[in-house]
């Protein structure tokens, strides 16, 4: 493959872990916790669908080789996904009376709840959803790139749900307060605004956008009652990459982190080219940069970043 | 002591949690016994749970005096766990491919081989890995220090399951002898002792066999080494640098105040936490005899987290409480899939353990052992002219002010 074939994939991988990462930010900066259950959100998100999309079927014609059964799945997969989220904070986390840090460790707890449920009904083996994988676009072959219509549905409807999500937080009178209580949340509830329910507010969007990630990485990938909590730590280096809080930074950081992932072969090629020194030296780097650390990479450069700027790239100076 | 001269007096002196958990264990071993008696149970496989409940107490020890004592949230503990537990794997096992390499090495290829030699490999390199993460975790805000600890596990996981020429891979490594092979007495001790045949119910005898001696080695190894443990982490809980670790846990800002290098004891406490977690390693792989990466999954890591804060964090009683709830869930789901509920015990275990977390958080977010008297000299108490008749409501208090 090229490195325009790579930088398509990065592309493709980078929509999912920005859906992710968006939902995680928007979660710590409001709710002030770091939501280990995330990931497992994604999860039940991709099981709704595919859940739906068995019982509705393909409903006859397609877009981007997508029937149009499969974009109502992923409709009930992101109210799946939110609904779950509200009823684990109005049942869970509102009537816990413990600082951030407990609540973080309460939310492994929900996010093993969460993959143990979907483990004893679905068990734990690999499915796919029921669509014909598709070949890859033929006038883009020439070029190395191996992209089919699915992944063009899939980036395309990461940048309507990332725009549509800017467009609430600047111009709407949710965002202004969702962005009000992310700075302050004393000051915004003195001002007036129902901080509660700008919270279970939160927890929709950001467990509806990590619903849709889910049915995209089910799509892109498989689904497994597993692949929600691997890509967490995916999704938590994204968010520190861009600096936690930052919705922003948190968009920036999962396209960085996602393009890294999937430009790992590529990279791996570079350094058996280049001329390293001492052989040692070498071998130890082209065994480590390989595929199958393309995640341990990620959480190299996360420790990495947050060594030399411990608020991230697009944080602040100081929190 | 009090508690020998005095048992009655020691029994009233007791907060309603101990009471209840002390009664609760009560029946539980009064359960395993009978289960003993009449066969139900085979006396190995019962000391093989005794000796992993042993270790999952020492896996909560080494959390303790990390995230009980400082504060710190450390999400790699499978990862110190699996250091031990391969260290000393690949030193000792028959198909590691560390024997070969170091067999012509002249005084170094006769070591190799040696469950003691595996034993300190498994806590040097624990020591260097700790070192290592440490150093760029440590200065991170709590809850980055979780996510990058849990990240960290994450890399030394994928490099025991990728780098096969070492590790065997996915397949983890077999033919790891006990841990008193090569001792002079001990090594031949189970074959040595006679089998014997005990009838206590008529009809349903139980045989002692070299297995069981086996065990029971294995068992009161883990004793020494817990109980060694416990007693260096009692004495350094209640010392001063024990307070300097309390106090950073309360108020990092305050011990800075108070001019304590904080970031130095955070780190002394890490590499303690750390080689407690690694020495338990090294006990599971003589005990279970293979070592895999499922291992190092995170469940692992949060075996422990459930225990050290079901017991209640800081408190070294409530760890050993928390390593027998473990084995509990660890093999009664398994028990449940064979003769009751066919259902998947992964899962479960999983359910369970979230189950319990989600739990304890709500209802009891100091755990069921708070650490009380444990962290005061008990002079202290004694030597005060009358015995502190404390209603327990105000203890309970007491016990939960040490968990912010």
């Amino acid at each position: 493959m090229t490195v325009l074939g790579y930088l398509a994939n990065g592309l493709v991988f980078s929509s999912i872990i920005v859906l992710g990462s968006i939902g995680l930010s928007l979660v710590y900066s409001i709710a002030d916790f770091a939501n280990f259950a995330h990931g497992d959100t994604m999860t039940i998100g991709a099981y709704a669908a595919l859940v739906t999309f068995g019982a509705v079927g393909g409903l006859g014609g397609a877009v981007l080789g997508l029937p149009y059964g499969f974009f109502i799945a992923l409709v009930v997969g992101i109210v799946a996904a939110a609904i779950v989220a509200v009823g684990t904070e109005k049942f869970i986390y509102e009537p816990l009376d413990i600082d951030s840090i407990g609540l973080l460790i309460t939310s492994i707890g929900i996010a093993f709840i969460y993959r143990a449920l979907i483990q004893i009904r679905f068990g734990s083996d690999f499915t796919r959803f029921d669509i014909q994988p598709l070949r890859p676009i033929e006038s883009l072959v020439p070029f190395g790139v191996r992209v089919t219509l699915h992944d063009i549905a899939i980036v395309g409807s990461a940048v309507v749900l990332v725009v549509g999500l800017h467009v609430l937080l600047q111009y709407t009178d949710l965002g202004r307060k969702m962005r009000a209580m992310a700075d302050n949340p004393d000051l915004a509830r003195v001002s007036g605004i129902r901080t509660k329910r700008v919270k279970l507010w939160t927890w929709v969007i950001g467990a509806g956008l990590a619903g849709a990630g889910g049915v995209f990485l089910g799509l892109f990938n498989q689904l497994s009652p597993r692949m929600g909590f691997n890509l967490l730590l995916v999704i938590f280096a994204a968010v520190i990459l861009g600096g936690i809080g930052s919705v922003y930074g948190a968009m920036a950081g999962g396209f960085l982190i996602g393009m890294i992932n999937q430009l790992t072969p590529f990279f791996s090629d570079v350094v058996e080219a280049l001329p390293i020194w001492p052989g040692w030296l070498a071998r130890l780097l082209e065994s480590l940069i390989s595929i199958e650390y393309a995640n341990a990479i990620a959480f190299v450069i996360m420790v990495a970043v947050l060594l030399v700027r411990p608020n991230g790239i697009a944080g602040e100076a100081s929190s | 002591m009090s508690a020998l001269s005095d048992p009655k007096g020691a029994l009233e002196d007791l907060t309603r949690a101990e009471g209840w958990v002390l009664g609760v264990s009560v029946a539980f071993l009064l359960f395993l016994f009978i289960a003993l008696l009449t066969g139900a149970l085979g006396p190995s496989y019962f000391l093989f749970l005794v000796g992993l409940a042993g270790m999952y107490a020492l896996l909560s020890f080494g959390l303790n005096s990390q995230w009980g004592f400082t504060g710190l949230i450390n999400f790699s503990v499978a990862a110190f766990f699996g250091i031990g537990a391969y260290g000393s794997a690949l030193i000792t096992a028959s198909s590691s491919p560390v024997g070969e390499m170091l067999a012509d090495v002249p005084i170094v290829g006769s070591l190799v081989g040696l469950p003691i030699v595996g034993l300190v490999v498994g806590l040097v390199v624990a020591f260097i890995m700790a070192v290592l993460i440490g150093i760029p975790t440590l200065r991170l805000r709590a809850d980055y220090l979780a996510i990058a600890s849990l990240g960290l596990a994450e890399v030394v996981r994928l490099i025991v399951l990728n780098e096969r020429w070492l590790t065997n891979g996915s397949a983890g490594v077999r033919g790891i002898p006990g841990f008193f092979q090569g001792w002079p007495v001990l090594s031949t001790f189970p074959e040595a002792m006679p089998g014997l045949r005990l009838e206590i119910i008529p009809g349903s005898p139980i045989f002692l066999e070299a297995s069981f001696w086996q065990a029971l080695l294995n068992v009161l190894l883990v004793l020494a080494f817990s109980g060694g443990t416990y007693l260096v982490l009692r004495r350094a809980h209640r010392s001063p640098w024990g307070r300097v670790l309390r106090t950073i846990r309360s108020d990092e800002d305050l011990a800075r105040a108070l001019g304590k290098n904080t970031y130095s004891f955070k780190m002394q406490s890490f590499i303690l936490g750390s080689l407690i977690m690694a020495l338990a390693g090294v006990f599971y792989t003589h005990l279970n005899l293979y070592v895999g990466p499922g291992d190092l999954d995170p469940i692992t890591t949060f075996y422990a987290w459930v225990a050290v804060i079901l017991g209640g964090s800081g408190s070294n009683r409530g760890a050993l409480f928390g390593g027998i709830v473990i084995v509990t869930i660890r093999e009664g789901t398994r028990f449940l899939n064979d003769f009751a509920l066919p259902i998947d015990p992964a899962p479960l275990r999983l359910l369970l353990i979230g189950v319990v977390i989600v739990v304890v958080m709500r209802y009891r977010p100091q755990g069921i052992l708070p650490p009380q008297r444990e962290l005061i000299w008990p002079n202290a108490i004694d030597g005060r002219g009358t015995p502190d008749k404390l209603d327990s409501g105000v203890r309970e208090q007491k016990g939960g002010g040490g968990d912010e």
